[in-house]
Order: C-alpha cells, then sequence, then structure tokens
C-alpha cells in the first residue's frame, strides 16, 4: 500500500510539473470566474423566502445548479481526460519502466499507483471548480444546497471508469493519443448514441438480433450519458438514485477493464 | 560473500513479432554463475542478448524457457529487489524531479525512509561529486552528470549486487576513473557488480570474471588472466646485442621472433622445455634482463572469438 500510496503522490508531482493541473485549474478558474462575473452582475437576481413566491420553480437554487451541472461536468470530465491521458504511456517509456520495475515494487501496484494518482489530480481540480460554483451560489442566494457537492463523486466517478479504459489502451499501446481517442469516442459518441437508442427507439427495432446487440452494447459499455445526466441531477437535486443499473455495470467495466490491464501488465516484456 | 550472485539455468528468451512469424533468438540456453563479491563483466557486440540478460535476471522481461536466481531467491518474486541496484543504459528519470527528489523517489520506491532517506541522499550525492546540483533539476544535467545520477540511484538502497548497463556511457576519462574507483570500492566492500559494457579496456581493468556474449550464446567466461594469456608463449628482453653470441641452430631450434628493441619472443611446449630453453640462453653467456609470458587484450581475444563464431556460423 505504501508503495501506491508513493506512486500517487509522484503521479500528482508529475501533473503539476507538466503543467497538465496548471491548466486544467485555469480553466476551472475561468469558468468560476465567469460564474461569478455572471452572479454578480445579476443583482436582481435574489432569492429569499418572499422572492421565491414570483419564481415559477419549487427550489430555484436548485434550478440554476441544475442549469449549470451539465456543462460543468462535461467540461470537468474533458479537461480530466486530456490531463491524464499520458500518464501510463510514460510511465511505459524506455528507460523509465526499467528502472521502475527494478525496484522492489510489484507490477499491479505500479499500475494502481498510476490509476489512483490520475483519480487524484482529477477528483482535486473537480473538488475545486465545484465547491468555488457551489459557494458563489450559495453566498449569492444565502441557500446551501449540499446535494450540490455530489457532482465531485459522479464527475470523479465517470472518470474513474473511462480512465480504466485509457490505462488499458496505455498498457496496449503505449499511446496516450489513442488512448484518448478511444476515451473521447466512447464518452462522447458511443455512450450517448446507446443510450439514445436504448431510452427513445429500441422499441422501434424489430430485429431481435439487432436489439439483443444494441442490449450487449449498451450494457458493457460504460454509461456516461446517464452517469453525467440523469444520475447526477438526482444526486444534485437531492433524490436518491432511481436506477443503479447504470452504476453498477459502468463499476463493473472498470473492475473488469482493469483486471484486463493488470493481467496483461504483470506478463508484459519490457 | 559465499552465495552465489547470479545463477541462470537454461535461460532462454525468444522475441516473436506481432503475429508470432518472426522469432529472435535473443538468448539461447544460457548457464551463467557468477559468485558474490566479484566485479562480473559481459561483453558481446550490439545485439549479443546482454541488455536481455539484465532484463530477465530483473524481472523486467520475462524468459521464454530456464530459470534464474538471484542471491538465491527466486527472480519470479519481486521482492528480491530489494537487494539489488540497477543503472540501465539510458535510462530517463522524470525531467521535473531535481536529483535530490530522484534519489528520494527511487530511495522510497526501494523501501527507505524518514532521516536516513535524508541522510543517503546526501551521502550518494556526495560520493559522485553532484552535491552541489542535488536541488537542479535533471533536464540541466549533461550526460556525465546523468549516469553518476544514475550510479547514485543504483547505490540508494546499499544493494548486494549491482547491474550497471554502460555506466561509463558519455562520461569524460576523469568521471569514468572516478566510476571505476567507486566500483571497485563496493567490490572491497563486498557487494557484487555485474557490468555490461563496450569499454573494452575499461572492463579489463576492474573485472575479476568476464563472459562474451555473441547471438545470446555464452561463448567464453573466465577471469581476465585466463582468457587473454597465450599459454607458452614469452617474451624476453636481452641486454646489448647478446643474442649474437647464440648459435644460428639454437636461434632456429628456440624460433626466436625479434619483437621490437631488445625483445624476442618464443613459443614452448610446457614449463619443462622453457626451463631448458632459459638453460641454453645463460650457458651460452646470455643477459636476460626480462621476462614476461605474452598476453592479448581483452580487445584482440574479443575480436578473434567474435570472428570464429561468426565463421562458424557461416560454415
Amino acid at each position: 500500500m505504501k508503495n501506491i500510496w508513493i506512486l500517487t503522490w509522484y503521479t500528482l508531482k508529475e501533473a503539476l510539473a507538466r503543467k497538465v493541473f496548471i491548466f486544467f485549474f485555469a480553466i476551472s478558474l475561468l469558468a468560476i470566474i465567469i460564474t461569478a462575473v455572471i452572479f454578480a452582475l445579476s443583482s436582481n437576481l435574489s432569492i429569499t423566502a418572499g422572492g421565491m413566491k414570483n419564481l415559477p420553480f419549487d427550489d430555484p437554487v436548485t434550478m440554476i445548479e441544475m442549469a449549470i451541472v451539465s456543462p460543468l461536468s462535461s467540461l470537468c470530465l474533458l479537461l480530466a481526460i486530456f490531463s491524464c491521458a499520458s500518464f501510463v504511456p510514460i510511465m511505459l517509456e524506455k528507460g523509465n519502466i526499467d528502472l521502475l520495475l527494478s525496484k522492489p515494487i510489484s507490477r499491479d501496484h505500479l499500475l494502481w499507483g498510476k490509476y489512483f494518482g490520475g483519480i487524484l489530480v482529477v477528483l482535486l481540480n473537480i473538488a475545486f471548480l465545484v465547491i468555488s460554483i457551489w459557494l458563489i451560489i450559495s453566498i449569492k442566494f444565502s441557500i446551501w444546497n449540499f446535494s450540490f457537492l455530489t457532482i465531485i463523486i459522479s464527475v470523479t466517478f465517470t472518470f474513474a471508469v473511462l480512465y480504466s479504459l485509457m490505462i488499458l489502451f496505455g498498457i496496449l499501446t503505449k499511446s496516450s493519443t489513442l488512448g484518448m481517442m478511444m476515451t473521447y469516442f466512447v464518452f462522447i459518441i458511443l455512450s450517448p448514441l446507446l443510450f439514445t437508442i436504448k431510452d427513445k427507439f429500441f422499441t422501434m427495432i424489430a430485429s431481435s438480433f439487432i436489439r439483443t446487440i444494441v442490449d450487449i452494447f449498451y450494457y458493457i459499455i460504460p454509461k456516461t450519458s446517464e452517469l453525467l445526466g440523469k444520475i447526477t441531477t438526482e444526486l444534485v437535486s437531492g433524490k436518491s438514485i432511481g436506477n443503479y443499473q447504470p452504476v453498477l455495470t459502468s463499476l463493473a467495466f472498470l473492475i473488469l477493464t482493469m483486471g484486463i490491464s493488470i493481467s496483461i501488465f504483470r506478463k508484459k516484456d519490457f | 560473500m559465499s552465495l552465489n550472485a547470479i545463477e541462470t539455468s537454461g535461460l532462454t528468451k525468444v522475441y516473436s513479432s506481432s503475429f508470432g512469424k518472426r522469432k529472435v533468438e535473443a538468448l539461447n540456453d544460457l548457464n551463467l554463475t557468477v559468485t558474490g563479491g566479484m566485479i562480473f563483466g559481459l561483453l558481446g557486440p550490439n545485439g549479443a542478448g546482454k541488455t536481455t540478460l539484465i532484463k530477465l535476471l530483473l524481472g523486467i522481461t520475462f524468459p521464454t524457457k530456464g530459470s534464474a536466481k538471484i542471491m538465491g531467491e527466486d527472480t519470479a518474486d519481486y521482492k528480491f529487489k530489494s537487494k539489488i541496484g540497477y543503472l540501465p543504459e539510458n535510462h530517463k528519470y522524470p525531467s521535473y524531479l531535481t536529483g535530490g527528489s530522484v534519489l528520494q523517489f527511487f530511495g522510497k520506491l526501494s523501501g527507505m525512509d524518514g532521516a536516513g532517506l535524508d541522510k543517503k541522499i546526501d551521502e550518494m550525492l556526495e560520493l559522485v561529486q553532484l552535491s552541489k546540483w542535488k536541488k537542479t533539476k535533471v533536464k540541466a544535467y549533461s550526460k556525465g552528470m546523468m549516469q553518476r545520477l544514475g550510479l547514485a540511484q543504483a547505490m540508494m538502497n546499499d544493494p548486494e549486487l549491482i547491474f550497471l548497463d554502460e555506466p561509463t556511457d558519455g562520461v569524460d576519462p576523469i568521471g569514468r576513473k572516478e566510476i571505476r574507483d567507486i566500483l571497485i570500492e563496493l567490490k572491497n566492500k563486498g557487494k557484487t557488480i555485474f557490468l555490461n559494457s563496450h569499454l573494452l579496456s575499461e572492463v579489463e581493468m576492474i573485472t575479476d570474471r568476464v563472459g562474451i556474449l555473441n547471438k545470446g550464446k555464452l561463448l567464453r567466461e573466465g577471469t581476465v588472466k585466463e582468457l587473454t594469456e597465450k599459454k607458452e608463449e614469452y617474451k624476453i628482453s636481452i641486454e646489448g646485442d647478446s643474442i649474437e653470441k647464440l648459435p644460428s641452430e639454437l636461434i632456429l631450434k628456440i624460433n626466436f621472433r625479434k619483437m621490437d628493441n631488445e625483445y624476442y619472443s618464443f613459443k614452448v611446449e610446457n614449463t619443462q622445455e622453457l626451463n631448458n630453453t632459459l638453460d641454453i640462453l645463460r650457458n651460452n653467456g646470455i643477459i636476460i634482463k626480462e621476462m614476461v609470458q605474452q598476453k592479448n587484450t581483452l580487445e584482440d581475444m574479443f575480436i578473434s572469438l567474435i570472428k570464429e563464431a561468426e565463421k562458424e556460423n557461416v560454415q
């Protein structure tokens, strides 16, 4: 465990040194400043007990937060994928991996260290962004919706699932570009597409064979659309999660992908 | 140290291309034993399998067949690595780290911590004369400085066995001498050093035993003396022109070959014949100033051995 922590910590240092963290931080800061300016300029947007009666929402603060959730979580994830894509390929470079593997540390720990390191980088940045925006909204309206902070968990979890895919591609190809492309493909195209087909058009598909194929893909591929969409919305609005299937199948994907990565990495010649 | 530092048995490594169509035998049935407390030099042309052997011994690459033991422990278990140090060829350190933090990182991975680690970092940087550069990022280091830092890194955990792959690569002559001195000092402390180097003269200077690898096969192994000695061939230095005192039939019989100045060489079958020859020379009034057994340089021997192996392969 100690070695995993050392590698996690040094991955964070690597992110800081390679300006990845600073870039992520700068974008987050920009988003925070824009949010703060918008709210500062909207002086009439003051929600008090009396004022709330004039608005068409039961909980207008939550509504404002909800409007922010989707772009915010998507932005976080886009940046997170970009910033962590090269961690494993750089570790596997000749001259670097030889040294690491010559130390009394198991290959599993090496991989977990990089995995948790990436997650820590993303967690810190997302926490900074989400907490800052939450503070701005909460101070502005004097209403403290702690459920908003659950975005940190849902985005980090979604990233953890996608990062496992980046690690697998990193080990197989030693290329950060391929890993990043594949992950963006799953996040931006495949997952939303499968979700839309399953949600809107599934009953329209006449062929049972195609329905089975869609089903297989839908259950295998991580459900980033639902994780960042419906489930995050439920969490932010303080409701309990209605359907755990996207969480559980995505978790299964994470476990399976990391299992395959570890299995390949254990036997790989460098 | 009586324990064997390295033992390999039938160690074989075959690399396959992605689709398994092309196979390259990097190491072929290698049986090698390196006893503890010595400097062992592994020589071989490019592609001989030297780095593959080190990688197999360190568990960086896995054998196709055979097995290896380091300090009596199976290389399949990574825990043996706490007793070893490694300086790879073309090693890379994260460019954002300073010399001190490189040693701290690898020291921590080797299980070191706290004040002991800090003390060791200073000690190692002092040893390789990089103390002044402790807080400088490694991206500003020269090749020679990187090699010295690599050596410090390999010695951080006070290892019993140190693998060095081209340790003096890019190092100036003074730096090379300093590295040699460090290696000799380590040997005197009972450490075992396994050295891969292209610099044959350097290997000749410091190694106790040498192995010559070509195309994955161990061609020869022995002490530098054993490998370089020309059996029963001697060089003598004779005072003045006293050789002329020797009857010509004796010159022919002894088969003298004039070398340079007053030096002559001759070959004998055995020690008895050597003594008989010396008796003949003395009885004929020849004053012998010096006599040494003829030697090849390691380079001569290496080149002829590799050429022989190439010829055999062609045949």
